[in-house]
């Protein structure tokens, strides 16, 4: 793409968010809302592949939907209690309504079923932005309106980690793996945001490196499906090597950077004495941990003399940078020793 | 609830519902959109009179302006859509199930 235009749309993203994180006004978060919607939009569909643009007008309309539901759910609240102010307390009928219009922004169960076709759809740097960055908006809007003790949240957040799990059983395309895998997650973060924001938030900041990495890995070996990752111990054993330990972080497993977030959030919600949600989204781990070990196998436990179900690759150089995978990838699995650093970083 | 607030709130929730249960042509989707963000502008002009104040009287033309951008990146889309699935029927869209 023209790198002006490139960039403009780059920035224009960044200022959506930005925009949305400096907001007090409810029409102002609405707004970068919206810049960072139409900022992507042309990025998604730069390759004019139908697929492209399907995803495309997919993501569009449901985001739009979404942001319009925040927008009325924001008006509402302002002619019954005359307030725009974010800080202030909803009232209970826009509350709901915002809660269920920011969990079809972000792709919460059960309003997650645009998630997986639109990230098929994308190439992989731009399914990147949509599972990190675009995700951040919506989750700090979702902070500040936390009632405490709602059942609703708790229904979405077990239903997300369901969902996550479940959904994601099926899938051998890794876009779609991701997508399961981002709902989980999210499902986490919901899980405990009513009590402890900073945890969520803990979760969110160990989650996009985990995912930043699964993504540029995936770009490295040039891989959309399972079978196709199975070539890449001849293209880079090291990453080969590196990519479980990644998967499996994303799964939650001790001793990696995964377990920390999971760790936390149990702690709190046994204290918040709902040991029957803990339970059921310990539980659920498993189920989206399944389809990690799933992928990992396939990855690193089917190198030379197994037969390969892919086509054997080029060698190339590849001149792309490493640093942010070497970066991001270290983080992911090995931050767990510097967790109460991590934690006093939160103020927890 | 008043009467105004009622009717915008019935106006958008038509709209929404226009909108989730849209049937064959990607346009019609659209429009419902636009009658979502319609009902909003309404909502927001009004808004003023509720409070009998004038400070928040361009908030509806901010508001407009962004629902404006919004449509026009929607209709690129439908043309976008049309070019390479070659119709607006949602059934088309179908390219990226498992």
């Amino acid at each position: 793409m023209n790198p002006f235009i490139l960039s403009i749309l780059l920035l224009s993203l960044g200022l959506g968010t930005t925009l949305t994180f400096a907001s007090s006004h409810w029409l102002l978060a609405w707004m970068g809302l919206e810049i960072s919607t139409l900022a992507i939009i042309p990025l998604m569909s730069q390759h004019h592949h139908p697929r492209a643009v399907e995803a495309t007008t997919k993501y569009f309309i449901t985001q739009a939907a979404a942001a319009a539901l925040i927008l009325f759910a924001s008006t509402t609240n302002a002619w019954i209690t005359g307030q725009w102010d974010i800080n202030f307390d909803l009232h209970f009928f826009p509350a709901s309504m915002l809660t269920m219009a920011l969990a079809l922004k972000m792709g919460l169960a059960p309003v997650h079923f645009w998630l997986p076709e639109v990230l098929q759809g994308l190439d992989l740097t731009t399914g990147l932005i949509l599972s990190t960055w675009q995700k951040l908006a919506p989750f700090i809007l979702m902070c500040q309106i936390m009632p405490v003790n709602s059942s609703l949240i708790t229904f979405l957040g077990v239903t997300s980690t369901l969902v996550g799990g479940w959904g994601g059983l099926n899938q051998t395309q890794l876009r779609k793996i991701l997508a399961y895998s981002s709902i989980a997650h999210l499902g986490w973060m919901i899980l405990v945001m009513q009590f402890n924001q900073q945890l969520a938030l803990l979760a969110l900041i160990i989650y996009i490196p985990m995912t930043f990495s699964t993504f540029m890995i995936f770009k490295t070996n040039s891989s959309t499906t399972v079978n196709t990752l199975a070539a890449s111990w001849a293209k880079t054993p090291a990453l080969t090597a590196i990519t479980p330990m990644i998967l499996l972080s994303l799964g939650g497993l001790p001793p990696l950077s995964g377990f920390m977030p999971k760790w936390m959030i149990l702690q709190e919600l046994t204290k918040q004495d709902i040991p029957l949600t803990a339970s059921i989204a310990a539980l659920s781990a498993l189920l989206s941990l399944y389809f990690y070990l799933r992928v990992s196998y396939a990855m690193t436990l089917t190198i030379s003399p197994n037969n390969l179900n892919a086509t054997t690759p080029w060698r190339l150089q590849t001149t792309a940078s490493t640093l942010p995978l070497a970066i991001s990838a270290t983080i992911s699995a090995m931050l767990l020793p510097l967790a109460p650093a991590t934690l006093a970083l939160l103020s927890l | 609830m008043t009467p105004t607030h009622f009717t915008i709130s019935s106006a958008f929730l038509l709209g929404m519902m226009g909108l989730a249960f849209h049937r064959t042509h990607l346009l019609s989707a659209l429009l419902c959109l636009e009658a979502m963000m319609l009902a909003l502008f309404i909502a927001l002009s009004l808004w003023s009179l509720q409070l009998d104040a004038t400070g928040c009287s361009t908030a509806p033309m901010l508001m407009l302006a962004f629902s404006a951008c919004e449509a026009s990146a929607g209709l690129a889309l439908l043309v976008a859509t049309a070019r390479t699935h070659g119709t607006d029927h949602m059934q088309a869209l179908n390219l990226l199930q498992c």
